[in-house]
């Protein structure tokens, strides 16, 4: 019985939460809103992993409740359409409202037993939603004060931006805990919504633009979902994910899958939807942390994952689906490489990432599920946490373009620490993403599928290109001339530091806890559906395939820590400038002189290929191809 | 086991010395070849005893870390290979140095370390793929990455992997920084990069990313030994004709542009890879 306020405290604390803060135009209660948010939902999570998996039942009346906020949140997404006088809002709403009442007119009976189903995929994604989303919810308090000085506003908006972020955590706990499919569709209409407020936040010409971009196509997957219950109701007799997914394989239950994925897509921006995502870096930074690349996002890598079992069983639309995956891999790890503008090139990693889990899921076989279990909890953790550097790094040095964080080590040093851990997290050993590709390239190649060997070879030259753009964002920040002036720790308001260091530190103890992750979250997770055959040596990872020694990497990067701090203090060095082919000048580091006298500036500039890689060609071709594969995934259908 | 063992660690410590007298070799018969005397085989060593007790000139505060960082993870990958772990796992270790030493190069503000440490993030771009797919052609034909298992299956994969050796020796020249494709950083401090990736690091970093080289070398030579298992002796020994070979390349061609190395590494290196896994495929291996 106490299973019930568990699940609907998720749900409804949020919300009330958010309704709190939509009031909250004193700092003082605000901060308490937000605290309190990050507290209470840490705890009712933790709880929740404690309390492990259960199944929870409403009445037929939530179903009501449901049904009638699902038409007027509908009602309210045409008016927007109105309002902004756009087409397409209008016409995908419409093919939304019109099913929806028919299917109330024809009385069909959407309760399903149970509408919750609670296991270990839903316990996980849940962890990530309450700890990491609601301390990004921590980290924007400080970062909308600066935001709000910075756009000289009269009156604060920060009461409407809390409350859809908070709101938006609620919304997102409904997503993962629903087993009905109508309910799945409105709390993903809500996040739809949320994200659509919250990046037309600024109020700008271009947000509302782009908001209205990520808007239409968010409605598409609204679409998807409201054919999917169609087909499941009419074909199917359920609407419960779970039945459907033990369903034996048919026509109809494919297409039901098949639509889902659709709507997957749409919402983890993979290609031919990806530019949404990229107009959505406009957003306040606090959102393309939370919704952008730590949870919401990651609705549709869940949604893919939640029915990855049922996907098994019908093998061609599992691989059509693996192949969106690493078609937005591989190009948009590419297409990172030619960006300048910080936010894009995070952006275009992201769907990269989620692309690579969809991969992983779309494969379908016991390691590539733990491969795509793993990246989804280390993505979630690294990516928000340079979500959270770059947002405080932009409202200081007030751009955007990397080449003009030069040295911000030296200007900067905690919070450069900070990205350049998080970066080093994306893409080193011996950190979680790093054992998740890892374990995607070792799991890819030993799947049972002829063409594994063309996967692989994607992973790799799509890997390659992460390390180059990774590397190269890195080391610019670390450029610096020779100096003796002892680094000058910047002071961050304590939000920034809760939730940085939170994460951050989070991300390495579970780096090296990953086999904790692997036995108490993942195996958990697969274990209903799929048998992994792997063994935990002293936490470390063992595979049948291969093994991940974690804990003698770990123990070799504490020694070369040690030892370089060693060597830093026995060796005293001069300070010395650099080789420039020319006599130095004492109080201008940046230049030097030569024949004749006269001082000549140098610069350093990093490699983009921006004009080889043709961002605006090449998003034109991998568009067209996005859209091949989508008939591909419905052709697979039959 | 307690012999293996210690055979195993005797070898890791060994891997230095072996790889600079390589280099001593490499720089006495390049010499002769150029009609000069050269200098004594021991030289890398006398250089790098030279460079241990120099007080080091620091243009960038983080060139100790990354230079340790460089030499440590190079000697973690090579050990990961001896005791016989996981290939891939190993490869990805070896890239953590490279990048090491990529950061350490952009961490002075200086253009021709810069200059160099660009290069280098090409150079890893062209042999990353090349390794990590090798990895994975000793997966397709033993079904596991880890090396122990390449001893206990009884394999010679020299018969079945001939492309994967030959890419291999395509980018050996990177690895061992020789012509064509010496292009972030050259034996020869004469280039319009001086001495690229290297430029900025002296004394005792200096010292570091030298014995890092060494290790690194005798890393990459060890994969192509593997070819050869379970024979590592005939292995080794056309590991070293393999590295003695890519000095004679040296002396008789010029440096190439990234761009060719790019397009060469890619082209040529993969094509090798793929025609390989359609044979293996075809062939049913």
């Amino acid at each position: 019985m106490s299973a019930q306020p568990l699940a609907t405290s998720l749900i409804v604390l949020p919300v009330i939460l958010a309704i709190i803060s939509a009031f909250s135009y004193n700092k003082a209660l605000r901060y308490a809103v937000v605290y309190s948010t990050f507290i209470l939902l840490t705890l009712i999570s933790a709880w929740l992993l404690t309390y492990g998996p259960f199944t929870l039942t409403y009445p037929p009346s939530a179903d009501l409740l449901v049904t009638i906020l699902d038409f007027l949140l509908l009602f309210y997404f045409l008016y927007i359409g109105f309002i902004r006088k756009h087409v397409l809002v209008i016409l995908l709403t419409l093919l939304q409202i019109a099913p929806l009442a028919y299917f109330e007119a024809i009385a069909h009976e959407i309760h399903v037993s149970p509408t919750i189903i609670v296991d270990y995929l839903s316990i996980t994604m849940c962890l990530i939603i309450c700890v990491i989303g609601s301390l990004i919810c921590v980290y924007a308090l400080s970062y909308m004060e600066e935001h709000e000085e910075h756009l000289h506003l009269k009156k604060t908006r920060q009461p409407r931006f809390f409350f859809y972020m908070i709101l938006f955590l609620g919304a997102m706990n409904g997503v993962v805990l629903s087993n009905n499919v109508y309910w799945l569709y409105f709390f993903w209409e809500v996040t739809t919504l949320c994200c659509y407020q919250l990046i037309r936040h600024d109020e700008t010409e271009q947000a509302e633009k782009n908001a209205l971009l990520a808007l239409w196509m968010g409605l598409i997957g609204g679409v998807a979902f409201v054919v999917a219950m169609f087909v499941g109701l009419l074909e199917l007799n359920t609407l419960a994910i779970f039945d459907i997914l033990r369903a034996h394989p048919s026509i109809f239950s494919a297409l039901f899958l098949a639509l889902l994925s659709l709507a997957a897509f749409t919402k983890s921006a993979q290609v031919p939807f990806h530019s949404w995502l990229l107009g959505a870096m406009i957003a306040p930074t606090p959102v393309s942390a939370l919704l952008h690349s730590s949870t919401m996002v990651k609705a549709g890598v869940y949604l893919i994952l939640r029915i990855a079992p049922g996907l098994r069983l019908l093998t061609p639309l599992s691989y059509a689906v693996a192949s969106v995956g690493a078609l937005s891999f591989l190009t948009t790890s590419i297409l990172a490489i030619s960006q300048r503008e910080s936010k894009r090139i995070l952006a275009y990693s992201t769907i990269g990432n989620l692309g690579l889990i969809i991969l992983c899921a779309g494969i379908n076989t016991p390691l590539t599920l733990l491969a795509a279990m793993l990246l989804l909890v280390f993505h979630a953790m690294s990516k928000g946490l340079l979500f959270l550097g770059a947002g405080i790094v932009e409202n200081r040095v007030l751009t955007r373009n990397i080449e003009d964080w030069e040295g911000l080590l030296m200007k900067y040093p905690l919070t450069t620490t900070i990205m350049l851990i998080g970066m080093a997290m994306m893409f080193l050993p011996p950190f979680g993403m790093l054992l998740g590709k890892w374990l995607a390239i070792e799991a890819v190649a030993s799947s049972p599928i002829s063409a594994a060997i063309s996967f692989v070879i994607i992973l790799v030259i799509g890997g390659a290109a992460t390390t180059l753009f990774w590397s190269k964002w890195m080391a610019h920040m670390l450029c610096h001339p020779p100096t003796l002036k002892q680094l000058k720790v910047e002071k961050l308001p304590i939000p920034y530091i809760v939730s940085t260091f939170s994460i951050t530190a989070l991300d390495i103890i579970f780096s090296a806890l990953a086999a904790i992750i692997v036995a108490a979250l993942a195996l958990p997770a697969l274990k209903p559906w799929y048998s992994i055959g792997l063994s935990l040596p002293l936490l470390n990872i063992l595979l049948s395939v291969g093994s991940f020694v974690t804990w003698p990497l770990m123990a070799a990067l504490a020694l070369v820590l040690i030892i370089a701090w060693a060597i830093a203090k026995s060796k005293k060095g001069i300070v010395a400038p650099p080789y420039l082919c020319g006599e130095h000048i004492e109080q201008d580091p940046y230049s030097f002189t030569t024949t004749a006298d006269k001082p000549i500036r140098f610069d350093v500039a990093n490699i983009f290929f921006d004009k080889s890689l043709g961002e605006p060609r090449l998003n034109k071709i991998i568009t067209a191809i996005g859209v091949l594969l989508l008939i591909l995934v419905f052709s697979a259908v039959v | 086991m307690i012999q293996a063992l210690v055979s195993s660690i005797v070898l890791i410590i060994l891997a230095p010395f072996i790889g600079g007298l390589l280099c001593g070799i490499d720089r006495k018969l390049t010499a002769r070849m150029q009609n000069r005397i050269g200098p004594p085989i021991l030289q890398p060593f006398y250089d790098v005893l030279k460079l241990w007790g120099k007080q080091p000139m620091i243009s960038s505060s983080l060139q100790p870390v990354l230079a340790s960082s460089y030499f440590l993870f190079s000697v973690v990958a090579l050990a990961l290979l001896v005791f016989r772990q996981d290939l891939l796992l190993a490869i990805f270790t070896m890239a953590l140095a490279d990048v090491s030493l990529v950061l350490g190069s952009f961490s002075a503000r200086s253009p021709y370390s810069y200059i160099g440490g660009r290069r280098e993030l090409l150079q890893i771009l062209s042999y990353e793929p090349i390794l990590i797919l090798t990895a994975v052609g000793f997966y397709l034909l033993i079904k596991s990455f880890v090396i122990e298992n390449l001893f206990k299956a009884g394999i010679t994969p020299i018969a079945y992997l001939p492309g994967f050796f030959l890419a291999l020796l395509l980018v050996l020249p990177i690895e061992a920084r020789k012509s064509p494709f010496d292009i972030s950083a050259s034996h020869h401090a004469h280039q319009e990069i001086v001495r690229g990736v290297f430029t900025e690091f002296s004394g005792f970093n200096l010292a570091l990313i030298e014995l890092g080289h060494w290790v690194k070398l005798i890393f990459f030579l060890s994969i192509l030994a593997l070819f050869f298992t379970p024979n590592l002796i005939l292995g080794s020994f056309i590991a070293f004709i393999a590295f003695f070979a890519s000095m004679l390349i040296d002396n008789i061609f010029a440096r190439l542009t990234w761009k060719s190395m790019l397009k060469i590494t890619w082209s040529v290196g993969l094509a090798l890879i793929l025609v390989n896994i359609a044979l293996l495929l075809h062939l049913g291996v």
